[in-house]
């Protein structure tokens, strides 16, 4: 007990450093966010980014800016956030490197409703519900079979997910494969993940406020947890119910962004890891950051997408894929 | 927390409702814009599209962008190509098409690149676009006829309505009127040929082919022949090689660019028991000509017929 309590001790020594960091990643955000919204396949000069700016300029410019660029770019840096988010929570929740909405099934689960929205036709509107609806029941699955009898453990709920994750991954081949052809380029770009049709970018970088400010007053209860159930026991956290709450949370996360942008995958994976890597263990740093950052990357890997080859437009998921692994392995190789 | 996630939550829908309202509201505000314009005299006329949409310009139509090869190839045939300025991958004909400035592919259009090239009408693909792309087109400003011709009165009646957008009518007229003769000149002179079934291949792997509803069938049924998986659900049916075997054509056409390009038939060349194996009745067609909805179809469904008609004589 002494122990953990002066790890506490010792990660709070370093709170004065924590601010330094996330003010880099701020200003980096906005520097992405920048980088998002004068490039495109339309050449718009920096002089004339700063006319549009001002309120003059021409009129396809502010168009081009306000209409197109602004909205997708604050899309996309809403819905990296959140992934990132999620992965870090579920990070501290299962205390496995490997935990990841995706490697847990939620996002398979809002796949193969989705899926089944546009198969049967529906309108967009109701495609996003019935995608949040399927990552909640998949949630609900996972966690409730993991519970089962009483015993549950990290491992059990990882072991779960997966098993879950590898079902829908079955049910979205069959679904694939009997739907009919025209409809079959809509649905895999959805499952590639794609900016293209994201609507509006409030509810994403809404919901990311929000739940900083429901995690960060938590960071120290996540910081105990992180080192294990009994430990956090011992120190007088309530776990069931912080835990149940961290993995609602990060499925409506998920739930949320996979509704705005379809199912991409890796950037809650490889965020926190990448973050945690370089910044520490605490996980009051590590979720604000995780935030920033997965947010930096969705920005300008859909820049990336849109920009490649242009005209052709590509979808996001192959391009945080390709970013990710390379540095992601450097980081590791790096880290030994 | 729990409490916040339920207002999150409940944020959601409504969001949710709320764009749709939006959309609807957008969508209406825009179609009451039009009616209003609609009353002043500098209005050069309206036309409804295929989803029963008024699509109403103040002038001829001078730089249109086509977001499918087939609607390139119907703004061609009504003499108003000078007036295209944009198109999608894949648009090839006429020859010239392919010069033109590409916006992406249909199923992924570049918003950016239709925008800079200031289009005063898009031709829409219902069924082949993405339909929020096309309604964010719609939400910003620019005039957008969605079209879904699957059959020859629709190409027909399309090219009439493009004749009156670009201001081309009597170029229109003509090719129209061109289209529905030649329609009904092979649907005389097959209206009497014995039936034969055909499965028409689309795709190899896996095995594609179309159902009734498709144009191709209804091709095949003015040369008097009837579609194996005609009554099939999907437009485009899966079949599996047993399936083929057991209904047993009496003709099997594949798509390829010339006679030589039977890469697919020698797949059923491995089953002589075939009826189209043994009168030697397998064809090939140019896709392009029966699986485009232009009036290439009518060259395409001659070319069938005759090919059908070759099928007679043999069996």
């Amino acid at each position: 007990m002494s122990g953990a309590e002066t790890t506490t001790h010792v990660i709070q020594a370093g709170a004065g450093h924590r601010l330094r960091p996330l003010l880099w990643l701020s200003a980096l955000s906005l520097l992405a966010l920048g980088v998002a919204v004068s490039i495109g396949s339309v050449t718009v000069t920096p002089s004339e980014l700063l006319a549009v700016l001002s309120g003059e300029g021409e009129r396809l410019h502010r168009t081009l800016i306000f209409e197109l660029r602004l909205p997708r770019a604050l899309a996309a840096f809403g819905t990296g956030a959140l992934l990132a988010l999620a992965g870090a929570l579920m990070q501290v929740l299962l205390r496995n490197p490997l935990a990841d909405p995706f490697v847990l099934g939620l996002s398979g689960g809002a796949a193969v409703a989705a899926l089944l929205a546009m198969i049967a036709g529906l309108g967009a509107a109701l495609i996003s519900a019935s995608a949040f609806a399927g990552a909640l029941l998949s949630t609900l699955i996972v966690f409730g079979l993991a519970h089962g009898t009483g015993s549950w453990t990290p491992v059990r709920l990882l072991l779960t997910g997966v098993v879950m994750a590898t079902g829908w991954g079955a049910i979205i081949t069959f679904l694939l494969a009997i739907s009919p052809m025209e409809q079959l380029p809509g649905m895999l770009y959805w499952l590639m993940g794609d900016l293209a049709y994201a609507q509006r970018a409030w509810p994403v970088l809404c919901l990311a406020v929000l739940s900083l400010l429901v995690v960060m007053p938590l960071g120290r209860t996540l910081n105990v947890l992180a080192r294990g159930g009994l430990a956090a026991a011992a120190l007088g956290v309530a776990v069931r119910p912080v835990e149940w709450a961290l993995y609602l949370l990060a499925s409506l996360l998920t739930a949320v962004a996979v509704t705005t942008a379809g199912s991409i995958g890796f950037v809650g994976l490889m965020v926190p890891h990448m973050l945690r890597l370089a910044l520490g263990n605490d996980q009051r740093l590590v979720l604000p950051a995780s935030l920033l950052a997965g947010g930096i990357l969705l920005t300008l890997a859909d820049t990336l997408a849109r920009t490649l080859i242009a005209p052709q437009q590509l979808p996001v998921g192959v391009i945080t894929a390709m970013l990710g692994v390379p540095g992601f392995l450097l980081l590791l190789y790096r880290s030994r | 927390m729990a409490a916040d996630m339920a207002q999150a939550a409940s944020w959601r829908l409504p969001s949710l409702a709320l764009v749709a309202w939006a959309a609807l509201a957008s969508a209406a505000s825009a179609g009451a814009a039009e009616t209003h314009s609609d009353s002043q005299a500098t209005t050069f006329g309206c036309v409804s599209d295929d989803l029963a949409q008024e699509v109403c310009l103040s002038a001829p139509a001078q730089r249109i962008i086509a977001l499918s090869p087939n609607l390139v190839e119907l703004v061609y045939a009504v003499g108003a190509g000078s007036t295209l300025v944009g198109a999608v991958s894949y648009s090839d004909y006429p020859a010239e098409a392919s010069a033109l400035p590409r916006v992406g592919d249909s199923d992924r259009m570049d918003i950016e690149a239709i925008l800079s090239l200031s289009p005063d009408l898009v031709l829409a693909w219902h069924g082949g676009n993405p339909r929020m792309q096309v309604d964010k087109l719609v939400a910003l400003g620019i005039p957008v006829y969605t079209s879904d011709a699957q059959d020859f009165p629709t190409i027909a009646s399309t090219l009439e309505r493009f004749g009156q957008l670009t201001g081309h009518t009597t170029h229109a007229e003509t090719a129209a009127q061109q289209l529905r003769e030649g329609v009904a000149e092979l649907e005389q002179r097959y209206q009497d040929a014995p039936t034969l079934s055909v499965f028409y291949q689309v795709w190899d792997k896996p095995l594609m082919t179309v159902n009734g509803e498709h144009w191709i069938s209804q091709s095949l049924a003015i040369c008097g022949a009837e579609s194996l998986f005609a009554d099939a659900d999907a437009l485009v049916p899966r079949p599996s090689i047993e399936n083929v075997l057991a209904a047993d054509p009496d003709v099997i056409i594949t798509g390829g660019k010339d006679a030589s390009d039977t890469a697919w038939h020698s797949n059923w060349l491995r089953f002589p028991q075939l009826s189209a194996v043994r009168h030697d009745n397998l064809f090939v067609v140019d896709p392009d000509l029966v699986q485009r909805a232009t009036p290439r179809l009518l060259e395409g469904t001659r070319e069938l017929c005759q090919r059908l008609d070759d099928a007679r004589e043999r069996r």
